[in-house]
């Protein structure tokens, strides 16, 4: 396992000012402190609903205050690759709505392409504003040695987490301010007036003068409902319901105490399926009817576009690098993860053979949910999983089990580690491009967990990317 | 603004003011049971209570008794009654929730933390010692949170909104808990003067908190049933009364208007109804028939509220 | 053959309905064998809008309204021009890829009962085998209107031993898709002169041949389609070729809903 902070029990030169710091927090000031944040999360309403919960109570997502750094060097490595990888994503999906050269290529099966549930036939031919189908990328990175950062996993739908990104950072300011005097960090802060800028760039054809822009949220029992009234607030933009919109003669409008007003561009952050009950799935409550007709007419931008969730499916996952060097022509500067696919009968036999040693997880899943971790699960569970993916090998594809990077948490009055991995967020826009330096960083609480996802008891910290 | 936001507003701002209505007269029940002299009649209160509060048949419907204890339980934090004091900070917390942009993160907070120190209170069995304490801290939030959004919130559309909201919820209040009570006032050569009469006359003006107001404002004359009418129904001083509660609608109801440049029937009809207002004594109310002048001012403002819903919720074109 | 249709739907509603989105798939479909000569659209309450085509060809109205509570009509009148090309469908200029028609959905998913209905070896790309799958679901149920609805899946169907023409075609295309030929669920009219017909829209599946193309086969009738039908739309399963799809906003009320066509060839003047 590799230690971001400590080698050999010394801190690392990045850590050497933290370390001391941490070090010098007597117990009780950190328990002091531990409770303000706690406080200070709890006001300001940062809570996360976790699914599989009955009585839909509001948690607190763990917040641990030792800070996760990057150095500029690593930054610009990571940058690199994710906005090529958010580049190629939105080459991809081009193509294949378009005139899927990739696959006449044979670099992709056309099976996996066609057959994809996320594969969405509406969207066949259409023209999409300024050809970006997925302007916000969240990109899930790890660490397994002192050289290399891996992509694990894209999330080109509506990824989350920014705002903890941000409030993260807020509150260390404001308990640590110290800190901050010492450190170099890059700000963060920007993100909101990044993505609004880079949402206007993406006015569809009908809009005349300054597009109006909304967010469009499924309800504040969605787990991110808080990010989506953060964004809408430090955006300074509505945030909006299914039932605040309505679609007449394909223009849409939202409902204000005005009258009807008409509405330009929707970041939504609803799930394709529920965004239209009239051309997708009818028993939505969510969505707006008409809303679909309106984005095909030209009179609306609905970002991402349908059918963009194609893209992050784990089984396109596996095919990252040849889709770099399809649409880009460069090799990937970030590498990804050895996968077997268990539709293909020789990596099949080679994962059930050696499910002890791999992670097998859901090819349409995601948040963690329905995964397998070999070296941790009960027998049981294995010849569960076993039976499942010889039903249904195609949905199913597995990786080693990789050793997380670690960074240490605070625990009673020491310093244990533990393992993290990193999400940056990558916005893409007509012509231009933003990228905030940081990230979301997850850590996974229980010793020796290798599962980051807050709906699985992971947390998050501050990342700090150094500007020197 | 958007229609559901200003709906929304309108709605916390009712749960809030109907939370603090609650707390002042369970606060009423609690100086009844103070007063060592129980005679019978103080049954009669505690249904009164009830039936102020609006609640008394579905009170009846989960318990067979009407005592003390299960009554404050029951206004408190009982999940039979969706209008507990709980229920009413759960939906002012959920309405606000979802508008969330739409007031200074000082109300959020302010409205958050009533939700959040809630658990602190509801847990474990219900102790009646313990009412004063709650109740204390019910009325100690709920001007927090109105001083927070005088303090910090924009003199916008939306500030009206929360208005309309907190003075729609008033005026039915204070005119329902009239009505429940209204024989009470009504001239009777047998009642008046009476220890009855001044005990009763007393609990009501307690139970909007308007007695010290009363005292000052009429100084240390008797009480007599006349004034009361003035003083609840009639006074722009008293700022339970609902006068001043159609006031307060009818100025921000025309704030709404002009900020809009539009006029609509919600604001012409309570400026007929405040007109109304002006023009009446208390001897006239009486001759009407206090149950009939409530029941018709209760009716009017529903009126009212649908027009309003009809201009500002629905958001469509007019 | 010069095919006239005249095809009428009425809604009445129990009460006001605040805010009603329809979207219409009833033009027929332009392609070689089926020449639309003319089609006329019509709805008693609000106005057709017409949406860009999507990749199926499929030629989309939306009727957008508010506030109604009369009764509403939609009707559409045409007059078409088919010719017979045994089955084969010419033209379609479509640009979603056949295989996409790979996909079951829940409505198509065959059961073993199902695929028990093949007996013969699997051919691919082969007219013979598609006739025979045909064939064999052509007899697989009993035809029996009225006792199937529109979430009858193809397995129900089957386990219930009777069905519709909707039922019969999810039970061929869930049966051809899982023999790895693409196919989909077609919706249109069918001019029947016989004492059987009935006033009700029709349903077939087509299947794509390898070197061929889509081909129209008709599993209540054992055959291929001819100039006798008229394509208007196709999808997945029935679900996506609804003729009119609405949602209401805000409404509590039930709908009476009244159907009436007629689909007659016309003799020469």
């Amino acid at each position: 396992m590799f230690n971001e902070v400590f080698n050999k029990n010394k801190p690392r030169i990045a850590y050497k000012d933290i370390v001391s710091w941490a070090n010098s927090l007597p117990y009780h000031t950190l328990i002091k402190k531990k409770n303000e944040a706690e406080n200070l999360f709890k006001k300001i309403g940062i809570t996360f609903s976790v699914y599989n919960n009955f009585d839909s109570a509001e948690r607190l997502i763990p917040f641990d205050m030792f800070p996760r750094v990057i150095t500029k060097l690593e930054w610009m490595t990571i940058q690199e690759g994710v906005v090529q990888r958010s580049l190629a994503i939105n080459a991809f999906l081009r193509d294949i709505y378009n005139k899927c050269e990739i696959i006449k290529a044979k670099k992709i099966p056309a099976k996996l392409v066609y057959m994809n549930p996320a594969y969405e036939i509406k969207m066949v031919g259409l023209k999409v504003p300024h050809n970006i189908y997925s302007p916000i990328i969240g990109t899930d990175i790890i660490r397994t040695d002192s050289k290399s950062f891996r992509v694990l996993e894209d999330n080109c739908r509506t990824p989350s987490g920014v705002s903890y990104m941000i409030e993260n950072r807020e509150i260390m300011m404001r308990m640590f301010p110290e800190l901050f005097e010492k450190i170099n960090i890059e700000p963060v802060e920007n993100y909101s007036s990044y993505l609004l800028d880079i949402l206007k760039s993406l006015a569809p054809k009908k809009c005349e003068g300054d597009p109006k822009i909304v967010i469009l949220t499924p309800g504040p029992l969605n787990s991110a409902y808080y990010e989506h009234s953060y964004l809408a607030d430090t955006m300074g933009v509505e945030l909006v319901q299914g039932s605040d919109l309505i679609v007449e003669d394909n223009i849409t409008f939202m409902r204000t105490t005005q009258g009807k007003q008409k509405v330009d561009i929707i970041y939504r952050r609803i799930d394709d399926d529920f965004i239209d009950p009239l051309s997708f799935n009818e028993t939505s409550v969510i969505g707006v009817p008409g809303l679909f007709h309106s984005y095909k007419s030209g009179y609306v931008n609905i970002c991402s576009a349908p059918g963009s969730g194609i893209a992050d499916d784990k089984a396109i996952y596996t095919y990252m690098p040849d889709i770099i060097r399809f649409y880009l022509g460069e090799e990937p500067k970030l590498p990804s993860i050895k996968t077997w696919r268990c539709s293909k009968a020789a990596d099949r036999k080679y994962v059930l053979a050696n499910l002890e040693k791999l992670v097998v997880k859901e090819v349409h899943g995601s948040g963690g949910y329905g995964m397998l971790i070999g070296n941790s699960a009960t027998k049981t569970k294995i010849k569960s999983f076993k039976i499942k993916i010889n039903n249904n090998p195609d949905n199913y594809i597995a990786q080693p089990i990789l050793s997380l990077s670690s960074v240490p948490i605070f625990k009673k009055d020491s310093l244990t580690p533990r393992h993290v991995d990193l999400r940056p967020f990558t916005l893409l826009g007509h012509r231009k491009r933003r990228l905030v330096p940081g990230g979301l960083t997850r850590v996974a609480l229980k010793e020796g967990s290798l599962v980051v996802n807050s709906s699985q008891g992971g947390g998050v910290k501050d990342t700090w990317v150094l500007k020197n | 603004m958007l229609s559901r936001t200003a709906e929304n507003l309108y709605w916390t701002a009712r749960y809030i003011e109907r939370a603090d209505s609650i707390a002042r007269l369970l606060e009423v029940a609690y100086r009844i049971h103070l007063i060592p002299n129980t005679t019978e009649g103080y049954q009669n209160e505690w249904e009164s209570i009830l039936a102020a509060a609006g609640i008394k048949h579905n009170y009846l419907n989960t318990n067979s008794e009407i005592t003390k204890n299960k009554i404050e339980y029951y206004l408190l934090f009982d999940p039979n009654n969706s209008s507990s004091v709980k229920a009413c900070i759960e939906n002012a917390r959920n309405n606000l929730k979802m508008v969330r942009t739409a007031v200074t993160l000082e109300v959020w907070n302010a409205v958050n933390t009533w939700y959040h120190e809630l658990s602190n209170y509801d847990k474990g069995k219900y102790d009646s010692k313990n009412l004063p304490q709650i109740l204390d801290w019910i009325k100690r939030q709920v001007n927090l949170i109105k001083g927070t959004i005088n303090n910090t919130q924009l003199l916008n559309d939306g500030f009206d909104f929360i208005y309309l909201g907190i003075f729609y919820e008033r005026a039915d209040f204070t005119a329902r808990i009239i009505d429940v009570k209204y024989y009470i006032l009504l001239p009777s050569s047998s009642y008046v003067g009476t220890q009855v009469d001044n005990f009763q006359w007393s609990i009501m003006l307690r139970s909007v908190s308007a007695y010290r107001g009363f005292k000052w404002a009429y100084g240390n004359s008797q009480i007599d049933y006349k004034k009361i009418i003035d003083f609840l129904i009639l006074s722009n001083m008293c700022p339970r009364s609902i006068f001043y509660a159609v006031d307060k609608i009818q100025y921000h109801l025309g704030r709404l208007a002009q900020f809009y440049q539009s006029d609509n029937a919600a604001n012409r009809n309570v400026k007929k109804i405040h007109k109304g207002f002006v023009n009446s004594n208390a001897e006239q109310i009486i001759d009407f028939g206090l149950h009939e002048f409530l029941t018709k001012f209760i009716d009017d403002m529903s009126t009212t509220y649908s027009d309003l819903e009809e201009v500002y919720f629905l958001g469509t074109d007019r | 053959m010069i095919i006239n249709i005249n095809y009428e739907t009425s809604y009445v509603f129990s009460s006001n309905v605040p805010r009603l989105v329809q979207s219409i798939m009833l033009h027929p479909t332009e392609c070689l064998n089926q020449k639309v000569i003319s089609c006329d659209i019509v709805t008693s309450k609000g106005e057709l809008v017409e949406v860009p085509k999507d990749a199926l060809g499929h030629r989309l109205y939306n009727i957008y309204n508010k506030n109604i509570s009369e009764p509403q009509t939609i009707s559409m009148k045409c007059t078409v021009e088919t010719k017979d090309f045994f089955g084969l469908m010419k033209g379609l200029g479509e640009s979603v890829h056949p295989d996409c028609f790979l996909r079951q959905t829940k409505l198509t998913e065959p059961d073993k009962k199902i695929l028990n209905l093949v007996k013969k070896k699997v051919e691919k790309s082969s007219v013979d085998f598609c006739h025979y799958l045909n064939h064999c679901v052509s007899s697989s149920i009993e035809y029996l209107s009225g006792t199937t609805d529109i979430h009858t899946s193809a397995a129900d169907a089957i386990s219930q031993g009777s069905g519709v023409c909707q039922d019969f075609s999810h039970i061929l295309v869930g049966l051809a898709r899982f023999h790895g030929y693409p196919a989909r669920y077609v919706n249109g009219f069918m001019l029947d002169d016989t004492d059987l017909a009935s006033n009700d829209t029709h349903a077939w599946a087509e299947i794509f041949i390898v070197n061929l193309g889509w081909v129209g086969f008709d599993p209540c009738h054992d055959k291929c389609i001819d100039d006798r039908y008229v394509r208007v739309g196709c999808g997945y399963d029935f679900s996506f070729t609804s003729m009119i799809k609405g949602v209401k906003t805000n409404y509590n009320g039930t709908e009476l809903l009244n159907h009436q066509l007629s689909v007659q060839a016309q003799t020469s003047q």
